[in-house]
């Protein structure tokens, strides 16, 4: 009997073993280099209707825009006759569903929201080259043409490294802004001027000393109405890294030797790790002096933390995402604020948060065609004007051209208004401009490094660490990462 | 003793084959069928193929991720590197603190969490007319899965809007316990201990009421107060249970990791950043290191088993070799 | 029913146990109440730094997860289906294994005892690639039958494993005196084993279900558009403009309102279930 059980156990293993080659050998063959450009033949001519009667997936990042069009889809089905499902989950399991996606060498998902940070940078090679669909006759053309989308968020968002490939076109824009209370700063306003010598109001000639000297005077003067002068996204988590890299920036401090060029179409060799540098122990200094004074709870707070305290009217001014404001508007109408972030000794900078949608490079044929029309249609100035004005969504452009559409125009600096987000234009068009953007260096590896940047920060906020031994364990870490 | 005792307790991982001879009673087992060509290996080879195909493949692929680099794009790929892996992680000092944290917030979990499951299994188990109302409250929340536990542990403790962070700040507590490094970890050990300790007292309740009456009258009868019989008597006779509870939450004590995820994310300063989350940033969030991944998850996979190795010793069944069954190694 | 101590710790026992109960219930409850609550409360009542109980209840997040964007009654479906099929596969084989594995006899036995055990000690992340590879040559992702799958690759062992500690405590002599009777072995198992091992099947029924509705690492990665389960729907609501509390709480509500039906449907035989142990065990 028991020589049997061995023979059994052993036979299933050489077995197992070698279903598993197999299915590793399967795996091995990869995919082309040149995006192919299938033609449809459903449709009779009519180059949306080509595809009509096939189903894709989108998988989407649960943003504004994507709850936007997942609650209308029904224009670009009628439009195409394409199904789509749309998958709605947090940025960290969509990294992860395609990173089990493309260890298949199939494609479950075809239309990717494609984060340039987490699954753009690090899994080019997993997104086809949107350009040969771009060029090609078989689809209808891009809207207005690429130049409509705002160049730097076209780079940012769709390009690595080859600048002659295109990855993904700009869908959100989030972009971090000064967030403040009128209503508050109406009431204390005078009296803190006469305080402090300069107009507390939060302005485009705000400097960083200055917004920590409002915040303390608030908590030491304005108790009854707000609990404390400011917030921040300090959690051990991205927002930290994104709420901290507007301070560096603007000290001066950079993460990598070759900067912010790095933002646009990202590099593989960026240069040494700089962020242990004079600016950067600065910069960390100042931000931990900021956190003594921002509401305690600051270090359990993300982004949606800062936001849901601001609303609640915890706090009288943060900095945050900009699409935030259709949130705000509701809990203060006509009471919020916005405005640059506060200036700092070399620049100001504001994080530049944007996304572009993209497609699984294993999709083929009438799905890779489908697809390809989804992120046509989805990226339209007609849909990205449905976006704004949805009830669920609140998006931002990624064109010109809507900002410049004469219904969006009227509704700026409105309230009650039709497009809550496009009370921010203002400032965002001004955040958006070269000197004022901050990009963040667009490497393979910037996943880890932001794990380092955000846990050291962490480290430094709630355990009293050094900020020159932050940003000297942060500067050797990052080093290691990128051997 | 009783003759309830007779029946002594024992679990499949420490079966004995046979029971003790009894006296009195004719035995007419000689040699037992044995093997694989039995009714009783017939009744679980379905489940065991099932699990062997579930099982067999992702341990290789993980053993040979551990010795590889991976690539994943346009389907996975594997370059051996040796014990590259292996080299880089146990040579990580962070790891290490995140083991050392792990291994608190084990102990603090399954601790906790066997001893207020006995205290509820066992008020329970006193229980006459209430007891299926109650037990149908108590068990709600663990069929909240996880992350919707977490996510309420966050809302009910954000500092803003918060019911018990408002109660805690109405008697002077008004730090934010998931803001400071050291209220963090037991802050998210509690929420495990609400979500799991009604699990435990389930399975104990159901060994309780298995402790024969007959059992306890006798202790009764010997004049034993409550608590000796619990300590000599009861709960000797229920650490086949027992067991299954301890395995049972230590194994998933060691796995999930969803509540850290919804609350804490591992913060502050890597306060509550405990290996499964170490291992899913491996695998999921840094690029190409699934091979680092493996090698975690196989050294989580031998925690669990020397755990469970030890759990066996303490309170399975003490090794041994009955008459007619010598085969049994022991 | 039996009640242990003598007759004085019985009297305390008596005032104490009632107390103690109510503890332990308000304990579990109460930040279930609280959800429950929230779900009817409008966002204003919500987002305020006075957490209070006086409002006017609204239907608006019930509304909000079951139309636009949130496609909860069909997550409700695909849990449902996968947590009935997969138990009840589960439980069906775990009795049938867990018996076998009580009463077998063989030197390896033990071995596959503990294998049994340890294929649910997989340590969830780092299998997921592979078993995603796997799953996906075999078409199983996004679908029910892949689903129910990856839920018995965890609630298969643990059946087994709990079903053969709760066969093994069935007395020998119940047993043999079935044997002598001329039972056949799966005779004795259907009209002797099964019967007097009911704790244990209601006990790992519930236990299962469990582990199956709050799955959310295997049910995410393996599933599509068309299988997403309720525990997604939980990440998902956790959106990049905000944490809805009120939709999480109506979420809540609908995650715990099945499970106490199904709990309350039953708490007959659950109870008699864990009492029945009690009278066997003699």
């Amino acid at each position: 009997m028991e020589p049997r059980t061995d023979a059994f156990s052993r036979r299933q293993l050489l077995a197992g073993g070698a279903s598993l080659a197999a299915l590793i050998a399967l795996q091995a063959c990869s995919t082309g280099d040149e995006t192919e450009t299938p033609k449809g033949s459903a449709g009779g001519g009519d180059p949306w209707k080509q595809f009509s009667g096939t189903a894709i997936n989108f998988i989407s990042e649960n943003t504004s825009p994507s709850a936007a069009i997942a609650a209308n889809l029904a224009p670009f089905e009628q439009l195409t006759g394409i199904k789509v499902k749309v998958q709605q989950m947090e940025l960290d399991k969509v990294v992860e569903k395609c990173k089990l996606d493309f260890s298949s060498g199939t494609a479950q998902n075809h239309v990717i929201y494609a984060d340039p940070y987490q699954i753009l940078a690090p899994m080019a090679d997993g997104l086809a080259d949107l350009r040969p669909l771009i060029d090609s006759g078989n689809y209808p053309a891009v809207e207005k043409g690429l130049g409509d989308f705002i160049d730097t968020q076209l780079q940012a968002t769709g390009s690595f490294i080859d600048d002659k490939k295109i990855f993904a076109l700009p869908y959100d824009a989030p972009t971090m802004i000064l967030h403040y209370r009128k209503d508050l700063f109406a009431k204390y306003g005078p009296r803190a001027k006469a305080d402090l010598g300069f107009d507390p109001t939060p302005s485009d000639s705000m400097t960083w000393q200055q917004y920590l000297a409002v915040a303390k005077w608030f908590n030491e003067n304005a108790r009854g109405d707000v609990a404390y002068g400011i917030g921040a996204q300090a959690k051990q988590h991205d927002a930290l890294q994104c709420d901290f890299s507007n301070v560096l920036w603007s000290f001066g401090g950079d993460y990598f030797e070759k900067g912010q060029s790095l933002g646009l179409r990202g590099s593989e060799e960026p240069g040494a790790v700089t962020v242990g540098s004079a600016a950067g122990v600065a910069a960390a200094t100042f931000y931990r002096d900021l956190l003594k004074v921002a509401h305690p709870s600051s270090t359990t707070w993300d982004w949606t933390g800062l936001a849901d305290a601001f609303v609640a009217g915890e706090i009288a001014m943060c900095p945050n995402w900009h699409e935030f404001a259709a949130g705000e508007e509701k809990a203060f109408p006509g009471n919020v604020g916005y405005a640059l972030l506060p200036k700092g000794p070399a620049r100001r900078a504001h994080i530049f948060g944007g996304t572009g949608i993209g497609i699984n490079a294993n999709a083929k044929g009438d799905e890779l065609g489908a697809a390809w029309l989804f992120v046509n249609w989805a990226t339209s100035p007609q849909t990205q004007l449905m976006s704004l004005g949805s009830k669920v969504g609140g998006g931002t452009p990624t064109r010109t051209s809507v900002y410049e559409m004469p219904e969006v125009k009227a509704e700026e600096g409105k309230s009650p208004s039709k497009f809550p987000n496009i009370r921010t234009a203002e400032t965002v068009l001004k955040a958006w401009q070269p000197e004022n953007i901050g990009l963040r260096p667009k490497v393979s590896q910037w996943v880890e490094l932001d794990t380092i940047i955000f846990t050291e920060l962490s480290k430094m906020l709630t355990r009293g660490a050094d900020p020159a031994a932050t940003m000297a364990a942060m500067q050797q870490q990052m080093q290691k990462a990128m051997q | 003793m009783s003759a309830g005792l007779d029946a002594a307790p024992r679990t499949a991982l420490r079966a004995r084959a046979v029971p003790p001879p009894r006296a009195g009673r004719v035995k007419r087992r000689v040699r037992p069928p044995r093997g694989l060509k039995t009714f009783e290996f017939a009744m679980m080879a379905p489940a065991l193929t099932v699990l062997f195909v579930l099982s067999w493949v992702p341990f290789v692929v993980l053993v040979a991720m551990s010795f590889a680099k991976v690539r994943t794009l346009g389907g996975v790929s594997l370059t051996f590197t040796g014990a590259d892996n292996w080299s880089a992680v146990l040579g990580d000092g962070s790891i290490w603190a995140s083991w050392a944290r792990s291994l608190v917030y084990f102990v603090a979990i399954v601790g906790l969490e066997m001893a207020l499951g006995l205290a509820v299994a066992l008020v329970l188990h006193q229980l006459v007319r209430a007891r299926s109302v109650v037990l149908s409250v108590v068990l709600l929340p663990m069929f909240l899965a996880p992350v919707l536990v977490g996510l309420l542990g966050r809302f009910m403790l954000d500092s803003t809007i918060g019911l018990y962070a408002k109660i805690l700040q109405a008697v002077g507590l008004g730090d934010d316990l998931l803001a400071s490094p050291s209220t963090a970890l037991p802050t998210i050990v509690s929420i495990d201990v609400w979500q799991w300790t009604p699990l435990v007292a389930l399975i104990l309740l159901a060994g309780l009421t298995a402790v024969p009456p007959s059992t306890l009258e006798a202790a009764t009868v010997d004049g034993a107060g409550y608590f000796r019989t619990l300590v000599a008597i009861i709960l000797p006779q229920m650490k086949p249970i027992i067991l299954v509870a301890l395995l049972v939450r230590s194994m998933d004590a060691i796995r999930y990791f969803d509540i850290v995820v919804a609350t804490t994310n591992g913060g502050p300063a890597d306060a509550t950043k405990i290996i499964p989350i170490k291992l899913y940033e491996f695998a999921f969030r840094f690029n190409n290191q699934l091979g680092k991944a493996a090698v975690l998850g196989l050294t989580m996979l031998v925690f669990s088993i020397v755990m469970a190795r030890i759990f066996l010793r303490f309170f399975g069944d003490r090794p041994s070799v009955p008459a007619g069954d010598g085969g049994d190694r022991g | 029913m039996t009640t242990a101590g003598t007759p004085a710790t019985r009297s305390t026992s008596r005032l104490l146990v009632p107390v103690l109960a109510v503890v332990i219930a308000v304990w579990a409850a109460l930040p279930l109440l609280w959800m429950l609550l929230t779900a009817f409360k409008p966002e204003t009542a919500i987002r305020t730094s006075h957490p209070t109980v006086s409002f006017a209840p609204t239907l608006d997040n019930f509304r909000n997860l079951f139309l636009g964007g949130n496609r909860v009654g069909a997550y409700l479906m695909n849990s449902l289906i996968v947590t009935g099929v997969s138990t009840v596969v589960a439980v069906t084989l775990g009795c049938l294994a867990g018996y076998g594995l009580a009463h077998w006899v063989s030197r390896y036995k033990r071995d596959v005892a503990f294998w049994v055990l340890s294929t649910r000690m997989a340590p969830i992340a780092a299998v997921l690639v592979p078993l995603f590879v796997m799953f996906r040559s075999a078409g199983l992702v996004n679908t029910i039958p892949g689903l129910v799958l990856a839920h018995l690759s965890f609630n298969l062992p643990f059946a087994i494993w709990l079903m053969s500690a709760f066969f093994a405590r069935i007395p020998e002599s119940v047993e043999e005196a079935a044997l002598l009777d001329g039972c056949t072995k799966w005779r004795r198992f259907r009209t002797v084993s099964l019967p007097m091992a009911r704790a244990g099947i209601v006990t790992t029924t519930v236990l299962c279900m469990v582990f199956s509705w709050n799955d959310y690492a295997f049910s995410s990665a393996l599933s599509g558009p068309d299988t997403a389960t309720l525990p997604q729907a939980a990440g998902a609501l956790v959106t990049q403009s905000g944490i809805d509390w009120g939709l999480l709480s109506a979420l809540a509500v609908v995650v715990a309102v099945p499970m106490l039906l199904a709990g309350l449907a039953v708490r007959r035989h659950l109870v008699s279930g864990l009492s029945l142990g009690a009278v066997t065990g003699e």
